[in-house]
């Protein structure tokens, strides 16, 4: 063994091999980048087939605009387009308004209780934004709506104060949805600020508020503007909260004309009509994503960070701690405890009802009980195979593409980065769409339609642009130093990937993993679009029981799903933190 | 004495024919009990209201009878439009369908039967009265489910309840109605009585006055909320639901002519298992099944005299679809489905 270590290492100091090496690493990243572009550019390429076809997938027909001109010379298409932009500039507003100050709160100020308010940030992740929407609707319609309701009794209004079934309404659920997401993103940027400006405010004797105002949000306006652009482009593509809300009250927005294309509640299926529909998501979409990466470039210049080793002092509120507390506390309320509880409310009746002495002598956990029966084993078993399959796999392609984009030398190593972010800019509704009909037309050459492997792929997908962006960083933060000691003591490049980046990068890697795993566990979306009988989730069984109407059930099995997630991400964060430590120590 | 060997001819030519297609059915039956026990699954696509229980109810009987052991995997139906679009653009696709068997209604199955989408079987040869085949033999009849207007009787006050379908159409309702996704609904008056040109035009009215769209049984639990004060139509299968919960779900009744779907079972062309679907298509027509389907989903047939449906019926003008309306009410249903702003 030392022999061949010895002469893997003179062999290593030969020009000759080191050019070898190089031919190697090159070699590796084409085939990665040509993986990746099959990957990703079949289904946006299936998107774009769909749209100039007609008829059904797989059956063989002329090429025609038939789909653009019924699409686009139709003034409804323009009246959408006006519906997405409102709905996603709305809720991009919503969050904001809330995630600004929360992430100033939590980062730069000592309020109680931090550790819990992350525990439940992380937990208003995990709720499903369709259970999250069902339980808004219990709280916030204009007819039955429990705080309209309560508002027009104390202020004796003749009508109800808000209207779910509207832009706003939609605009609210899904901006309140967006927070936590924006929190851990603007989170980092808060951490690195520059406190001399503020703390020059402070001792100048300017107030909290006008400090916040004047010094920290014009210092984090780059990171800002990076999320809105990144939760711009969510917004346009989400699809639960324009179904629930949207649909039943004629809101239509993009992602909704395309999913009711596919699956149309009366007539059949146009599949080149949503390809017409998906053409403009794809152009809205590839261009946000260029302005994202031009707004992170442009952040990255003017953003005032401070050197090595500097720890911001937090702020001490004094009295203000409560307010601020209660601030934390109210979006807390909105966004866990409220739906949580309207959840948990609605599994114990054996019908929906509000709440009333009669209600509560009918509680009953009949709903839970009948659980096994109603939904089987099955989506269980689809639904762990997909918290294991698509983390797995989307971080296995995220640390090779990170390793070649961070550590390689390789020419096109830019275009590989831009490659792996590109499924972000396509919706994962269209992303479904594409893989539906790759699947359903070309089925002798894909045979995955009507499996769960579809769902995988279609998941793999669409958080690879994430799992790279994690990878990236955590790579970035690996000195170069120890690799090239292991290369100049003669291990191969894949041997110094597995024996030195790996080990060091792991944490990173697999808070990634869990991550990917609880986003693949509630996405229901793709799963929907993708569905068939034989690749039921968990996702899907509670969309369905909500259409039968079974909304006890549907609670029910809603508050098991995130009691589970609650439950199995503060395990796993648990033992990621001890394997932190080990990490840190060695 | 020629009348009399003419007479007995007659008489021995039919017992040796009774006899004969006796003989013929215990065959065919046996060739599709053997059939069946060899493939020994049957996916089965019915009405959520059904539920896993009453799906696992059905195979039981059906074992029993047929001495099988038959595993059913039971597709609880979210939206049967849907479905049935999806059978019709996987067979474009050239993809064996997902289910053996669907039950759904006389016009999702006419939508199959269009598109020649049935694997057709001569159920008289396994003993199924003529009068329940339908669609040329792809599809039997399994109960009938009614259609009318429906409110939560806790909330609507009495003197509210519409009398004639007209009164949906009244201003006070603006912006309090619900409408369901099950436009052949409206397709089948527009076949039947109302026409065309009336239905369009009531449809129209409808949905000037901005009702809340979506399906049925999302509607059940808006309409038990409150959020919509009056479904345009609900099927009875949610007021069995209801019933059931115990939530205070009624029809106006005094709504006329009423609308009758037929759920109608039908094994799907390609599908993976044909023995035991057309087997099963058979039991579903015995008088096993009517007791089965009434205890879990609260349907009967119609047809079948002494049945809560038949009884229901009676004095009432009800509104039947006919194999020769599938195609207008095909294409009406999705004309509607355009108006009222599902599509």
């Amino acid at each position: 063994m030392k022999a061949e270590t010895r002469s893997e290492s003179i062999w290593g100091t030969w020009p000759g091999v080191a050019r070898l090496r190089l031919q190697g690493t090159t070699l590796f990243a084409s085939g990665l980048s040509a993986f990746l572009a099959i990957l990703i550019g079949l289904p946006v390429a299936m998107v774009i087939l769909m749209s100039l076809r007609t008829g059904f997938p797989g059956e063989v027909v002329p090429f025609t605009l038939e789909n653009f001109a019924e699409v686009y010379l139709t003034q409804r298409t323009y009246e959408v387009l006006l519906n997405t932009v409102l709905f996603a500039v709305s809720s991009v507003a919503v969050t904001l308004v809330i995630a600004v100050p929360l992430v100033w709160i939590l980062m730069r100020t000592d309020v109680p209780f931090k550790k819990t308010i992350y525990v439940l940030l992380t937990v208003g992740i995990l709720i499903p934004v369709f259970l999250r929407t069902i339980a808004w609707i219990l709280l916030l319609s204009p007819r039955i709506g429990l705080l309209n309701k309560w508002l027009q009794e104390l202020f004796s209004l003749s009508g109800p104060p808000f209207n779910l079934y509207s832009l706003t309404g939609m605009a609210f659920v899904q901006g309140i949805s967006f927070v936590p997401g924006a929190f851990f993103m603007l989170a980092a940027a808060y951490r690195s600020m520059d406190p001399s400006l503020e703390e020059a405010a402070y001792t100048s004797g300017v107030g909290k508020l006008k400090t916040f105002l004047r010094i920290n949000i014009p210092i984090t306006l780059p990171a800002i503007a990076a999320v809105m652009v990144y939760l711009f482009m969510t917004a346009v593509a989400v699809f639960e909260v324009p179904a629930i809300i949207g649909l039943p009250s004629r809101i239509l927005v993009l992602s909704s004309l395309i999913y009711t294309s596919t699956t149309p509640s009366t007539g059949l299926p146009n599949y080149g009509v949503a390809g017409a529909y998906g053409a403009i998501m794809l152009v809205v979409g590839l261009t946000l994503a260029l302005l994202y990466v031009r707004v992170v470039k442009q952040g990255k210049k003017y953003t005032v960070i401070t050197g090595r080793g500097y720890r911001p002092r937090e702020i001490a509120l004094g009295r203000w701690k409560w307010a601020a507390l209660a601030f934390v506390f109210f979006y807390l309320s909105i966004e866990v405890f409220v739906p949580f509880i309207v959840l948990l409310w609605a599994s114990l009746l054996p019908y929906l009802q509000l709440p009333s002495a009669e209600a509560l002598a009918s509680l009953s956990f009949k709903h839970y009980i009948e659980i096994p029966t109603r939904v089987g084993l099955q989506p269980f078993i689809n639904t762990a195979i997909l918290m294991v399959a698509v983390p797995t796999v989307t971080m296995i392609l995220s640390v090779l593409v990170s390793w070649v984009v961070i550590r390689t030398q390789v020419s096109f190593r830019g275009f590989l980065d831009t490659l792996a972010f590109i499924p972000h800019a396509v919706p994962g509704i269209l992303m479904a769409v594409g893989l539906a009909y790759l699947g359903l037309a070309y089925r002798d050459y894909f045979p995955l339609y009507g499996t769960i492997f579809i769902i995988i792929l279609a998941h793999t997908i669409n958080w690879i642009a994430y799992g790279t962006r994690t990878t990236n960083s955590v790579m970035i933060q690996v000195h170069r130093e120890l690799e090239e000691a292991g290369r100049v003591s003669g291990a191969s490049a894949p041997r110094v990937l597995g024996k030195i980046v790996l080990p060091l990068i792991a944490a990173g890697v697999l808070n990634s993993w869990i991550w990917i795993g609880m986003l693949s566990y509630r996405e229901v979306t793709m799963s929907l679009t993708l569905l068939t009988r034989g690749n039921v989730v968990v996702s899907t069984v509670v969309w369905q029981f909500w259409g039968s109407g079974w909304v006890p059930q549907v609670s029910a099995l809603g508050v098991i799903l995130i009691l589970f997630a609650a439950i199995v991400v503060g395990t796993l964060r648990f033992a990621l933190s001890r394997l932190g430590e080990v990490g840190g120590t060695s | 004495m020629k009348r009399f060997s003419l007479l007995l001819m007659a008489s021995l030519w039919g017992l040796w024919s009774m006899g004969g297609s006796a003989y013929a059915a215990a065959s065919k039956l046996d060739e599709l009990i053997a059939g069946a026990k060899k493939e020994g699954v049957i996916e089965f696509y019915g009405p959520s209201t059904l539920g896993p229980e009453g799906a696992q109810a059905l195979i039981a009987g059906f074992n029993k009878r047929h001495g099988l052991n038959v595993k059913l995997n039971y597709s609880p139906s979210g939206n049967m439009t849907r479905d049935t679009a999806k059978v019709v653009g996987l067979s474009a696709s050239g993809q064996p369908p997902e289910w053996d068997i669907m039950v759904v209604t006389d016009a999702h199955h006419g939508s199959l039967w269009l598109r020649k989408l049935h694997k057709p079987f001569d159920y008289a040869s396994v003993g199924v009265a003529k009068d329940r085949t339908e669609y040329d033999n792809g599809t039997i009849s399994v109960a009938n489910q009614f259609a009318l207007p429906a409110y939560n009787k806790k909330i609507l006050p009495a003197n509210d309840v519409p009398k004639k379908w007209e009164d949906l159409l009244d201003p006070k309702w603006k912006g309090k109605l619900g409408v369901i996704n099950s436009t052949h609904h409206w397709g089948r008056l527009a076949a039947g009585p109302w026409g065309e040109e009336k239905t369009i035009d009531f449809v129209k009215k409808l949905s000037a006055q901005q009702p809340i769209l979506t399906r049925a049984g999302e509607m059940a639990q808006r309409l038990i909320l409150g959020e919509v004060l009056v479904s345009a139509t609900l099927q009875d299968s949610q007021l069995h639901e209801a019933k059931e919960s115990g939530a205070p779900l009624v029809f106006a009744e005094q709504v006329q002519p009423v609308i009758s779907p037929e759920y109608h079972v039908g094994v799907l062309k390609n599908a993976p298992h044909p023995n035991v679907g057309h087997l099963f298509v058979a039991y579903m027509a015995s008088a096993d099944v009517q007791s089965i389907w009434e205890k879990y989903t609260g349907h009967t047939s119609a047809y079948v005299p002494g049945t809560t449906a038949y009884k229901f019926a009676q004095g009432k003008q009800v509104v039947y679809m006919k194999q020769d309306q599938a195609a207008k009410v095909d294409k009406i249903s999705r004309q509607i489905g355009k108006i009222l702003g599902f599509d």
